[in-house]
């Protein structure tokens, strides 16, 4: 996603004097809206792209889903006859599979675009996928949204004062802990604070997303339980991902302090935190706004396994369920799901840095 | 003379930069007195030591270089004298640029990239005299115009400017809070000698309108000939000669300031 942004430029070149009618006119009169509107097209491009390749992507998987679905309802319902070309036939429809790769790819665009609907799910049949999803994404996005949000703020902080304060002991003991710590897989830590606060010392729940027996609402009880069952599973995200966020982030700020306005700074007698926030951070923090755009996508699929340890209700549960059972309408919504929001991210992020750091221009 | 017309006594100056083979010394036993309100100016070929003389009297010296011994005692005006190689911590930050400021080498990326020249006045104003706060408006364009630059500098970022225009804004910074003493490292070099000039001239003007005390480190003796009231000499970290600038031009004392002045570069002269 990253390598299709258009590089950025240093600034000064001044836009050249164009007639003064017409769109292109106009466009050379606002360079600024003349970006955003490539970029956005730009967008709509790479979401096209994006989908496409899923779709056909999916459709590469073997197996028949419908056979299976048919099984199940075998299964389910003691229908013991083998089901006729008849039903086959109606399923496919409805599920989008009649007809050839093509004109199913017409359809599943068309009703995507046209209605945001995804096709039925499978494991929930009749409920469409596009429901499916939409029941567990809050969750998803409540738990982990915030997750990776607080271990980006409090990795970049605590990254900074460690680059800040480089030499230092408390510096290098965060530091090494960070090489040691920031590639140990969530689940691993989960299991320990599941060891350890769950079962040891029974302060806190291990399973589920809320206490069944509260009924579900805008209750101070319900938001309470909510809290109190989601702090082990955000815990071990936090935990790990800030120290990723930490070493990154350290990494960028000690180029910076041997900057020539570093030692400026520090000769017109400022503050030391406000040479660390205004000159040294300021400077160096970029890369990580659009990391933290990239890493939105992990939300979505990078942790399955947390939420498959909590026995939590998010996307990655039932991302895990749908690809047991083969139902692809729900796969392939999750996966359109995930592509359109760290898309969406991406173009946010590009829109908002010439806002954030005056040297960034796209436009000539 | 009394101790009240001496802005700054250095004696017995050493610095060294510690290396894998043993220490290196970069200032040895330097004595050295600035006077209030004149411009002295420091010389010497690069390596001799004026540089590391700059930034341990404005306390910037980062490891491996350190101050082995010496003492350098600054008189402020309103304040008791302090020794400058042993002031620390807030004592230090509050003295620095009301007190003590420091203009760097042009050609150096001193401005900080990502915020207007404006804010860079401000914060460093503010910081030290939070009373200026409501004359901020008037005293930013007055001290941009001192320079010779437009008001609307002030709403540009460091990138927009010219390397000759972002030394006029240091100079402009320098000054802001009336120091008693500006250290100038290197001020001109890697500007073109037109802007030279012009800075130069500027850096005159200011010292006469603003009655600091400056210290201008230059390997260029056309900058001395040009600017100084007095010349020190540097030479392997030493100090081989100091005087009134005429004098040493006219007369100079030691072979290696002869050999300096000899290497100023005159129309009508090849290099032998």
């Amino acid at each position: 996603m990253t390598a299709t942004a258009p590089s950025a430029t240093v600034a000064g070149e001044s836009a050249e004097s164009a007639p003064s009618r017409g769109l292109r006119a106009w466009l050379a009169r606002h360079p600024l809206a003349a970006y955003a509107i490539r970029r956005f097209g730009l967008y709509l491009v790479e979401l096209w792209g994006a989908l496409t390749i899923a779709f056909f992507f999916f459709r590469m998987i073997p197996g028949d889903p419908i056979q299976t679905l048919i099984q199940t309802l075998q299964q389910n319902y003691v229908y013991n006859q083998a089901a006729s070309a008849e039903v086959i036939a109606r399923y496919q429809t409805e599920f989008g599979l009649d007809g050839n790769i093509f004109t199913q790819y017409l359809k599943y665009m068309q009703n995507l675009i046209l209605h945001g609907d995804l096709g039925p799910s499978l494991i929930n049949y009749p409920t469409p996928a596009q429901d499916v999803i939409l029941r567990s994404l809050p969750w998803t996005i409540g738990l982990l949204g915030i997750a990776a949000a607080m271990s980006w703020v409090l990795g970049v902080i605590i990254g900074a004062i460690a680059g800040w304060r480089r030499g230092k002991l408390g510096s290098t003991i965060i530091t090494n802990l960070s090489i040691a710590l920031s590639h140990v897989p969530f689940f691993f830590v989960a299991l320990i604070l599941v060891y350890v606060f769950a079962y040891t010392l029974g302060m806190l729940p291990a399973r589920s997303a809320y206490d069944s027996t509260i009924t579900p609402g805008f209750s101070p009880d319900f938001i309470g339980s909510v809290i109190k069952y989601g702090f082990l599973p955000a815990m071990s995200i936090v935990l790990i991902g800030t120290f990723s966020w930490i070493l990154s982030t350290r990494m960028l700020m000690v180029p910076v302090l041997g900057e020539d306005y570093l030692v400026y700074a520090e000769a017109k007698g400022l503050k030391p935190w406000r040479i660390l926030t205004r000159y040294a951070l300021r400077n160096c923090y970029l890369p990580q706004i659009t990391a933290f755009g990239i890493s939105l996508g992990f939300i979505f699929n990078g942790n399955v396994l947390v939420e498959q340890l909590f026995n939590y209700p998010g996307l990655g549960s039932t991302l895990v369920t749908a690809i047991q059972q083969l139902d692809f309408n729900t796969i392939l919504g999750v996966t359109d799901m995930a592509i359109f929001s760290v898309l969406t991210a991406v173009l946010l992020l590009d829109l908002l840095l010439p806002l954030l750091d005056p040297r960034v221009k796209y436009w000539k | 003379m009394s101790d009240d017309d001496i802005v700054l006594e250095i004696s017995g100056l050493e610095v060294g930069y510690s290396t894998n083979r043993g220490e290196v010394k970069a200032v040895s036993g330097l004595d050295l007195a600035v006077r209030r309100g004149e411009i002295l100016g420091i010389a010497g070929e690069s390596g001799s030591g004026k540089s590391t003389l700059a930034v341990a009297l404005l306390r910037l010296l980062k490891p491996p270089g350190k101050v082995t011994a010496g003492s350098a005692i600054f008189r402020p005006r309103g304040r008791s004298p302090v020794d400058l190689l042993k002031v620390e911590g807030e004592e230090l930050r509050v003295l620095r640029w009301s007190a003590l400021s420091y203009l760097p080498q042009g050609s150096m990326s001193s401005l900080n990239p990502v915020m207007r020249i404006g804010d860079q006045f401000r914060d460093v104003i503010l910081e030290h005299a939070p009373d200026r706060k409501n004359t901020l408006s008037e005293l930013i364009p007055r001290l941009l115009a001192q320079v010779g630059l437009e008001p609307d500098v002030a709403r540009m970022y460091p990138h927009e400017l010219s390397g000759g225009m972002k030394q006029r804004v240091l100079m402009a910074i320098c000054v802001a809070l009336e120091p008693d003493l500006v250290i100038a490292d290197e001020p001109t070099t890697a500007l073109d000698v037109t802007i030279q000039r012009v800075i130069l001239q500027s850096l005159v003007d200011l010292q006469r309108d603003f009655g600091v005390t400056l210290v201008v480190i230059s390997h260029d003796m056309g900058v001395h000939a040009q600017l100084v009231d007095r010349v020190a000499v540097m030479y392997e970290g030493k100090l081989v000669e100091v005087g009134d600038v005429r004098q040493v031009y006219k007369q100079p004392q030691h072979e290696y300031t002869r050999q300096l002045i000899e290497s100023i570069p005159r129309l009508g002269r090849r290099a032998s």
